[in-house]
This record gives structure tokens, C-alpha cells and sequence, in this order.
């Protein structure tokens, strides 16, 4: 089944309703916020690779041209390049994971993540490079079997004993972030296992210096890496403590109630103080930790469901597991602990006027709440299973009508001939005939999220307009 | 996942490109040049000035490494590039790794004057001694007790491959003034 809203049936973009009634409002209530363009992520990529080039480049200058004389000096160069690569790439693994506003801001939690995954399936295939490369040189310029050099390194050599452990360590973690053995391990042990990566960090800090070919000397490169160790630290302190302390003592955000939006979904109202001061827009996100019985230890990110508006905050949660389904018995006045706001799904990170939003299920929450601060004439395909799913149906022809947004409920299951028809190509352009020039948000399931971008793909929508909001990986 | 296989192959790519680069023989005629003096590790390192007779005068740079025991101490051979012999005797007429020798300022301690004199294979330092130094007395005796301790193929220096020695008890004007000039002898060796 197939259906325009009611409210906006047949209305174009920017034109007036045809059912009479009130017009819909002629001026929007909050501005658009301004764009924030790409400019501060396209600066963080600048620095990444200025960051890997001066990692290698002491190795580079260390090194006389042409000093490599048989396959174990190659074997050493290589096993020391790849070494620093490593040692850089893990620090930059940590510091993505360090939820530093400015990264959470400017790059958004979600690419973040993808971008952890790939950074680090490529440090771990570093770090065995380094260790392999380095091994068989060592036993071969020893002339010990490369079992017997691994004693020798692990007997003799300083701080090799805890390297050898760090790396374990980081062979454990990327195996379990492996989706197939993701899946199948509790996420306590995948979650306690990516702890122990501090401890990776810690382990491997010694032999870097007391074997390292290039940090060993004292001097400006050995002093340069130890800083680079400290501000990694200093971001983790500041984007895992200080910061998360000051914004939760500045607005101590308590539970006010819960509300039921579906049999399944429920929506969180939190009120707090000088809640007109947070600096966030629809769309964001923050990682919330609800201090009740239960719940305290576990904290997840849950997009807001409403714009600021300086009262209250709401979150809107499906309830899939066991902790969501402790949030629906969360008393009034609960303390809840944020830390945020993150992500770059908002209304400031558009690229065109227009935009086309597409929700899945309970995917809906942040793009309600980015509805409220696009530029007027936005478009809104809402992709639900049945019509008793669909979620805050009266706000969104509200919104419909004071924002000018174009509103489609696509009720069915994917195969129905309705929503294939809809969210096929063709479909799309029939919608909504400028999409290609429209940035076009996506927030739902990742199978719809999937089929959605092959869909706008093939519709000739660029990549960079596609917005993308799934916390699965 | 895609994004890390391009990731992945590019870490190859780079160091394999590095390695390449910094090892082609091209580039090891321009060092070899500009480096003075270039004594080629098969002759006599007896005829280097300064530089001890070592326990296999055939290769200095090897027999900094490889001691009768088999080994150094380990972070001396890590500490720093080590551009390994291809064979144990100076036999082929391959090329070599290049020796080199770098004198430290005279330093003027309370008993004397001497001056450190290192000898590098690349930036490995594979050989310290100390010159001019008192040999009679009291005064002797230091110095030898800093020699023993610092200099040498297995000495302190080439184990740590660094200034940064531990003070030679009872002998602490001497090794002070050891490690200064050796200071200035590795800053200007780097």
C-alpha cells in the first residue's frame, strides 16, 4: 500500500495546500542553521597524511642511500617502515576513538567508526608486517631459526616481551572486529577485549624507544613521537573525561518521562538546566548513560527526536534488547549522563537547498528532529511495515505544514510491489523529479539504508549529497 | 572494507617504494662521495687513525656485532641502522658498507686533554676511543678504567649507541669530559 499524507496530498514543494484551511506557515519558525562545510574534515585528512609522511621521514633521512646491501638490510628497512607506519596508525586509531568534539563535529561518529574499522584492519596487518619482516631479518643476520630468534627477542632485548603482548593483543582485537566473529561473540567480551587496546598503546610504548632505530637517540624525532603520544592522551582525557564531566555538571540532564510512541518504541524526555545553551542541531546525537539500576555501566548512542528547543530534550528508542527494554521502566528524575552532541547528520552539512530525507522504521527519530531546521520545502519518505509503525505521525504533518515538506508514508514490506516501486530509481525521480539536486538523508535499517543508496546511485545523485545515518557496521 | 584493501595495499606499495628508492645502487654513489673519509670495511682498521686494533681485524663492523659469545648486547644492534656485511670475509668485490671515523673537540678536564674519536658503518656507531689522554698516575688509571669501560667495539658507546653513558665510578672529571667531546663527535656524525 502506497499513500500520500493526507495533509499534503498531491502539494507540491512550495506550493500552496489545495485543502483549503489554514496555508501553511509563510515563514519558518527557526532559520536553517548555517553550513558547515567540509572544510574542518578535509583539514583533519590533511593532517592524517602530513602525520603519516613525518612518521617515515626519519627513517627516510636516517638512512644513507644505497646502505642496503643483501635481502636482510631490505627485510630490516621494510620491518622499520612498517614499524613506524604502525606505531603512527595506532595512535591515530586512539585518537579517533578519543570523541574529541571537534572530530565527532566535523567528521561524525559514524564515518569515525567506519574509518576505525579500515584504519584498523590496515595497522593490524602492519603491525604483523613489522614483526614478521623484522623476525626473519633478525634470525636470518643471527643465523637463528626464526622460533629460536623469537626466544632470543623475547629473552635479550628490552621491552620486546610486552611489545610481543601488544601485539596480541592487537591480533585479538581485529579478529573479533571481523563481522562474521563479531556477531557470534557477546558484545561485553568484544567491548572488555577493545579496552584492552589501551593497553596495547601502553605495551608498545617501551620498545619503540629502546629498540627503535629511529627514536632511540634522543633528539627532536624522539621527543616529536613522545609528544604525539601525550596529545593522544591529553584528547582521550579531555574527550572521555573533562569534557563529558563539564557538559554533565553544566546541565545535569534528568529523566522527566516516558512516553510509549508505538507498542515497540518509546520516547525519553529529559529536562536539565540551561538546556538553551547546548550547541546542538537535529540530527545529532549523544551517548547516553541512564544512572538506574541496571543501566548505568552500558552507554549508547541515541539520536535526539526533536530539535532544541531550550525546555527538554527527547530521544526516541525501538526497543530491540534487554537494556532498551529496562529504558521503558526508567522512574522520573533518573540522572542521565550524556556525552555529545555528535555527528554529521544534521541540517548544516547540506550541500544543495533541498533535501529529500528517507526513514526506515524508527529511523525516523533524527530526521524528525532535522525537519525542524532544513530550508523550507524539503521532502519526506517514510518507510514503514505497517501503518501501526509509523512513528509521531501528528508531528510530522504539522511539521509538514509549517515547514513545507512534502510527507510520504511507503507502508509495506520490502518485497510489496508498492515500496519496490517507490524506492526503486525511477520511483525516486517520479517523487521527486529534482532529487538530483537535492542532498538526500538516509536513517534506518541497514538493509533499507543499503538498497536505498544503490537506488539513489543509479538515480544520478552524487555521493557526497548522500547523508548517512547506520550505526551497524 | 574496501577502503582498508586500497589502505592495505598501499602500505605495501609505500614501503616496498621506500626501500626500493632508498636502496638502489644509483643513490649509494652519491653517498658514498660526499662521505670523507670512505674507507672500505675490508681494509686493515688498524690503518685508520685513531680507531683500536679490534679483536678481527678483518671486519670491524662485523666483529662489533658478532662477539665470541655470538652476540651484542641487543639494544646496541637495534638502537640503530645496522647495514649488515653480506659475507664474514672480505673476499668479493661486492660492495661494502662504508666506515668512517669522526673526531670529537678536545675536551679539557682536570687531569688533561683528550678527544673521542668514533668510527659509524652508516649511522651504527661501530667503534670509540678516547685520545690523549693522561696515561701515568693516578690519572692513568682513570682513563684506563673510562677506556675499558666506554670504548671499544663492545664498549658502552657501542652498546647504547648514544652519549648517554653511566658515569665510570671514581673516575667522574673523565667520563664527563669522555661523554662531552663524544657528543659533539655523534652530532656531527648525524
Amino acid at each position: 500500500m502506497t499513500y500520500q499524507d493526507t495533509w499534503a496530498a498531491g502539494r507540491r514543494t512550495g506550493t500552496t495546500p489545495r485543502h483549503g484551511g489554514r496555508p501553511a506557515a509563510p515563514v519558518s519558525p527557526t532559520p536553517a542553521p548555517p553550513r558547515r562545510g567540509p572544510g574542518g574534515r578535509r583539514a583533519l585528512a590533511l593532517l592524517f597524511w602530513a602525520g603519516l609522511v613525518a612518521a617515515v621521514l626519519p627513517w627516510w633521512l636516517d638512512t644513507p642511500a644505497g646502505s642496503m646491501k643483501d635481502t636482510g638490510d631490505l627485510l630490516t628497512a621494510a620491518g622499520r617502515i612498517t614499524g613506524l607506519v604502525a606505531g603512527y596508525l595506532l595512535l591515530v586509531q586512539v585518537l579517533m576513538m578519543s570523541r574529541l568534539g571537534a572530530l565527532e563535529r566535523w567528521v561524525g561518529g559514524e564515518r569515525i567508526s567506519r574509518l576505525h574499522r579500515d584504519v584498523g584492519a590496515t595497522l593490524l596487518v602492519a603491525v604483523l608486517a613489522h614483526l614478521s619482516l623484522l623476525l626473519v631479518a633478525y634470525a636470518e643476520a643471527d643465523e637463528q631459526s626464526v622460533l629460536g630468534e623469537v626466544g632470543v627477542l623475547l629473552r635479550d632485548y628490552e621491552d620486546l616481551l610486552s611489545a610481543f603482548v601488544a601485539a596480541g593483543i592487537m591480533v585479538l582485537v581485529g579478529l573479533t572486529g571481523i563481522r562474521a566473529i563479531r556477531t557470534v561473540m557477546p558484545y561485553e567480551l568484544w567491548y572488555h577485549l577493545h579496552l584492552a587496546s589501551y593497553a596495547a598503546l601502553l605495551l608498545g610504548f617501551g620498545h619503540q624507544f629502546s629498540n627503535g632505530a629511529q627514536l632511540h637517540s634522543p633528539g627532536p624525532v624522539r621527543t616529536g613521537w613522545i609528544a604525539a603520544y601525550l596529545l593522544v592522551l591529553a584528547a582521550l582525557l579531555w574527550g572521555r573525561v573533562v569534557a563529558p564531566l563539564h557538559f554533565n555538571l553544566r546541565h545535569r540532564l534528568r529523566v522527566a518521562d516516558v512516553v510509549a510512541e508505538s507498542p515497540d518504541t518509546i520516547s525519553i524526555y529529559l529536562t536539565g538546566r540551561r538546556l538553551n545553551q547546548i550547541d546542538m542541531l537535529g540530527g545529532q546525537y549523544f551517548r547516553w548513560r541512564f544512572l538506574a539500576r541496571g543501566c548505568w555501566w552500558q552507554s549508547h548512542p541515541f539520536s535526539l527526536s526533536a530539535a532544541a528547543n531550550g525546555r527538554w530534550l527527547r530521544l526516541t528508542v525501538k526497543v530491540v534488547g534487554r537494556h532498551t527494554a529496562d529504558l521503558r521502566d526508567l522512574d522520573p528524575g533518573t540522572r542521565v549522563w550524556a556525552e555529545g552532541p555528535s555527528g554529521t547528520f544534521t541540517a548544516a552539512h547540506r550541500t544543495k537547498e533541498r533535501a529529500l530525507l528517507i526513514a526506515g522504521g524508527s529511523g525516523i527519530a533524527p530526521l524528525r528532529a532535522m525537519l525542524e531546521e532544513l530550508p523550507p520545502g524539503a521532502a519526506l519518505i517514510y518507510r514503514a511495515r505497517t501503518p501501526a509503525d509509523v512513528l509521531m505521525h501528528p508531528e510530522l504533518d504539522w511539521l509538514a505544514q509549517a515547514r513545507h515538506t512534502s510527507v510520504w508514508y511507503v507502508i509495506g514490506s520490502r518485497d510489496d510491489p508498492g515500496p519496490r516501486q517507490v524506492m526503486s530509481p525511477d520511483g525516486l525521480r517520479r517523487l521527486v523529479p529534482d532529487v538530483a539536486r537535492r542532498d538526500v538523508y538516509l536513517c534506518g535499517p541497514a538493509g533499507l539504508v543499503e538498497e536505498s543508496v544503490r537506488a539513489l546511485r543509479a538515480a544520478g545523485i552524487p555521493r557526497r549529497q548522500i547523508h548517512l545515518a547506520t550505526f551497524e557496521l | 572494507m574496501r577502503r582498508a584493501l586500497l589502505a592495505i595495499t598501499g602500505l605495501a606499495a609505500g614501503t616496498t617504494a621506500l626501500v626500493v628508492l632508498k636502496g638502489s645502487p644509483g643513490a649509494s654513489q652519491v653517498a658514498t662521495g660526499e662521505r670523507s673519509p670512505v674507507v672500505p670495511a675490508g681494509s686493515d682498521p688498524a690503518a685508520l687513525p685513531g680507531v683500536a686494533p679490534t679483536p678481527d681485524p678483518s671486519d670491524p663492523a662485523l666483529s662489533a656485532r658478532a662477539t665470541p659469545g655470538g652476540r651484542q648486547s641487543p639494544t646496541g644492534r637495534a638502537g640503530a641502522d645496522a647495514p649488515r656485511p653480506a659475507a664474514p670475509a672480505p673476499t668479493t668485490s661486492a660492495p661494502r658498507s662504508t666506515l668512517r671515523t669522526v673526531s670529537g673537540p678536545q675536551v679539557t678536564y682536570e687531569y688533561g686533554t683528550l678527544s673521542v674519536q668514533i668510527t659509524l658503518s652508516g649511522t651504527r656507531i661501530v667503534n670509540a676511543t678516547g685520545i690523549g689522554m693522561p696515561q701515568s698516575g693516578q690519572s692513568g688509571r682513570r682513563s684506563d678504567d673510562v677506556q675499558a669501560t666506554y670504548s671499544g667495539t663492545s664498549g658502552e658507546v657501542v652498546r647504547k649507541q648514544s652519549a648517554d653513558l653511566d658515569t665510570v665510578s671514581d673516575a667522574t672529571a673523565t667520563s664527563e669530559a669522555y661523554q662531552r667531546s663524544l657528543r659533539a663527535a655523534i652530532d656531527r656524525a648525524r
